[in-house]
């Protein structure tokens, strides 16, 4: 019995004496001798302080410009390059719940408070106290700079208990590590404009080029969401007359809600002045869709510079950005269906780099906006430049000169981006391409004229199609998404789609955001929330998905072409997203 | 005889010492992953690569060195770069060795993973030839999730997953959870071995 035990002992120390040295003498020595981090450094702003800290949540990368080096799982080390503390944390510092990990809050307000998690089903405690599957601590008390330093480098919460494998450990200076838990203890510290316990303030923003048509198409689901949320509101508050105590989290679930119509007239560059005097008047915590025949730019450059998210704006002019944050878009417009041509003869078997390719771009806004959206992926590709010419609406009806330009061209592949006046010359200039010659066109730029395409060049004819083909069935009982299929036809073409598609950004993604994010009023949160939701189908898409940092959700655009007849079928010609 | 309760209490002490105590670390210590051994009949599907090259994936996984599969996404915030980082280490851990496994990444968010944003991807983990990243249409990739039954309707409710092939006998290691390096270099070599 003796030995056992003796055995027993030696095994312990012998298999965590090296674990022991790490968890509990290396953090008292750091307790002992670096007490630096329990201030923030004297010698710089606190401005300076946030930018810096700032930059190691964001980026990993150190006040010194290095990256930050850590390690995962024990001895896996990884630099920051690859991911960094708002990877998983989110930008808000509010955490996020993906692939079965919880991450949990790092901001000051919530770490400088004792946590504990609410109890759920099947919370079946290990050995360490935390659920067996997300891997939480049930509780912990509040944090101080000292202990958080020690967190950050060692992986231990205030009591002992050893974080998820996946939390890095991080060995910063006690400089580094100042600077960074200063910029913790500012992150959300201040709820953002236009929301309170009671209320969230929207606006939305219709510029004076959209129709009185378009703009009560707009207004009709917006205007009806705020009616619902307010009677909602209504139904709780005679709940709580009645002697209803909510839980916690139901509070939150019920807010009023207004909605503000910012209406920008003249020219774009006197938009931002415009924009700046309604939200100086009355700041929102939101801008809900909005519509624009015009660049979005000068609103969406507003809105980054105010940190105010604009939710899915009507326009077919976005800004096509891979690091800009605060405006979410169904897609990336007249873009979109310049790269899905790009994409498509990138993969056409019947084409080669010895192809000639002549790209014919109308002068506009339009047509300038597709081929960017074709250069850019086409030079991804890695091919060639393609022969491009950019003219006037006066000289694409002037059919000797377009004869002229394809007798010098060439072209077996014509690329035209051109509104429907060109239409009926169309048959005239596929028959001056080879008998293996094809033609691209854009339905967005045609409308709803795109269905009367000649029939007998309808085979040579490629149609760019960002909607969706396959039949959609509504996941309701009644109400605008009957559960009855519905199917896309050449009556499609034109159509801009603005109820059914402000309906689908309001009750399928604002809502959950709005609803998630409990009492944490802040708009970085709202875009986590958003960004880390489930992929939903919905009526105008195959598919809205989502992701961090991801702000275009629906990703595809079909290339079709026409069946006979005055009410073509749509012919699928490729897969919803191509590489 | 009437046991007094300080001797009671000691005796529990002692007991809690002998059996809990040392139990804990030890167990705490052990192997935090599942393993298993499966056959897979990898479907014959292409997919792209981040070079934007069509692969045949039967051709690629069929190889006679060992081949390692992950599911990941271009912009996933906490398993996939932990996965990504147990690559990179391997590869670095093998160094001149690192054509002596072949690494694959299979995309669940084909709709965004473009061969561009997969190659920034693997530039960013500084990766070394001989870990490719895959992307296809979503009917493809669903169809390899089901072959290796690592189906997923959404990537947001993905879980962390190895899948080693050992070159003879075509064999799968199935490894649910995330490895140490030392972990992730002992299972590579066991692969090797047989």
């Amino acid at each position: 019995m003796k030995d056992l035990i003796r055995n027993k002992f030696k095994h312990f120390f012998r298999v965590n004496f090296g674990h022991a040295l790490l968890t509990v003498m290396i953090p008292l020595l750091f307790s002992t001798f670096g007490h630096a981090e329990s201030v923030p450094p004297n010698d710089l702003s606190h401005a300076e302080i946030m930018r810096l800290g700032e930059r190691m949540y964001r980026e990993g990368i150190l006040p010194s410009g290095k990256v930050m080096e850590t390690f995962i799982r024990g001895d896996v080390a990884v630099d920051s390059s690859a991911f960094s503390c708002s990877s998983c944390h989110l930008r808000a510092g509010l955490g996020s719940f993906e692939g079965g990990v919880v991450t949990p809050p790092t901001t000051g307000n919530k770490l400088y408070k004792p946590y504990r998690r609410p109890p759920s089903f099947g919370d079946v405690a290990d050995r360490a106290g935390r659920h067996r599957r997300t891997k939480t601590a049930v509780e912990r008390p509040p944090y101080t700079r000292e202990t958080l330093a020690t967190a950050l480098r060692f992986g231990t919460d205030p009591t002992g208990q050893v974080f998820n494998d996946v939390m890095p450990r991080y060995p910063l200076t006690d400089r580094d590590m100042s600077i960074l838990i200063s910029y913790l203890e500012a992150l959300s510290s201040e709820p953002s404009p236009g929301a309170s316990s009671k209320q969230f303030k929207f606006a939305t923003i219709i510029t004076d080029d959209v129709s009185q048509e378009d703009r009560q198409a707009l207004l009709l689901p917006l205007q009806t969401f705020i009616a619902q949320k307010n009677q909602q509101m209504g139904m709780f508050n005679d709940f709580i007359k009645f002697g209803y105590s909510p839980t916690i989290d139901m509070q939150f679930a019920f807010r009023s809600a207004t909605l503000d119509i910012w209406e920008l007239k003249g020219p774009p560059e006197s938009w931002p002045g415009q924009l700046a005097a309604y939200y100086n008047a009355n700041p929102v915590f939101a801008v809900l869709g909005g519509i624009s025949n015009s660049d979005w730019r000068p609103i969406h450059e507003f809105c980054e510079a105010q940190r105010l998210p604009c939710l899915f704006p009507i326009t077919d002019f976005p800004v096509v950005s891979e690091t800009d944050w605060y405006t979410y878009y169904f897609n990336k417009g007249y873009t979109q269906e310049g790269e899905a041509v790009a994409r498509y003869l990138n993969r056409l078997e019947t084409i080669s780099t010895e192809t000639p390719v002549l790209q014919i771009i109308q002068d506009s806004q339009v047509g300038k906006a597709l081929a960017a959206g074709f250069r850019k992926v086409w030079k991804e590709c890695e091919q060639q430049e393609v022969t491009t010419l950019t003219l006037s609406s006066q000289q694409l009806l002037d059919q000797a000169a377009l004869d002229k330009l394809l007798t010098k061209h060439k072209p077996e592949v014509l690329i035209l981006w051109t509104d429907a006046e060109l239409l009926p010359n169309l048959p005239a200039l596929v028959a001056k391409l080879p008998a293996n010659g094809i033609v691209f066109v854009s339905s967005g730029y045609l409308g709803k004229k795109t269905a009367t395409i000649p029939e007998n060049v309808r085979d040579r004819v490629y149609i760019t199609y960002p909607y969706r083909l396959t039949p959609y069935v509504g996941s309701k009982v009644g109400g605008f998404d009957a559960k009855v299929p519905i199917l896309a036809s050449s009556k499609d073409f034109g159509n801009r789609r603005i109820t059914s598609r402000s309906i689908a950004m309001l009750q399928q993604t604002t809502l959950q955001g709005l609803n998630l994010i409990y009492d944490n009023l802040y708009r970085d949160h709202l875009l986590d929330i958003m960004s880390m939701q489930m992929d939903v189908t919905v009526r105008d898409y195959e598919r809205f998905s989502f992701g961090p940092g991801q702000r275009y959700v629906s990703k595809g655009c079909y290339i079709i072409q026409l069946g006979p007849g005055l009410d073509p079928p749509l012919l699928q010609r490729s897969n919803w997203v191509m590489y | 005889m009437r046991i007094p309760f300080h001797l009671k209490s000691a005796l529990v002490a002692i007991l809690l010492c002998v059996c809990i105590l040392p139990a804990r670390p030890a167990q705490a210590a052990d192997i935090k992953y599942k393993r298993s051994v499966e056959r897979y009949n990898v479907p014959d599907v292409v997919l792209i690569n981040q070079d934007g090259k069509k692969v045949r994936l039967q051709s690629l996984l069929n190889s006679d060195v060992p081949v390692i599969v992950d599911f990941i996404y271009g912009t996933c915030t906490t398993i996939c770069p932990v996965l990504s980082a147990g690559y990179v280490n391997l590869q670095r851990k093998l160094d001149a060795d690192s054509k002596k496994v072949r690494l694959i990444s299979i995309t669940i968010d084909p709709e965004n993973d473009s061969p561009k944003v997969m190659k920034e991807y693997l530039k960013r983990f500084r990766a070394k030839p001989g870990w490719d990243f895959l992307t296809g249409s979503r009917a493809d990739i669903d169809t390899v999730m089901r072959a290796f039954n690592a189906y997923i309707p959404d990537k947001m409710s993905h879980y962390p997953l190895n899948l080693i092939r050992m070159p003879k006998g075509g064999s799968w290691v199935r490894l649910f959870g995330l490895m140490s390096t030392k972990e992730f270099m002992n299972e590579y070599l066991l692969a090797t071995a047989k």
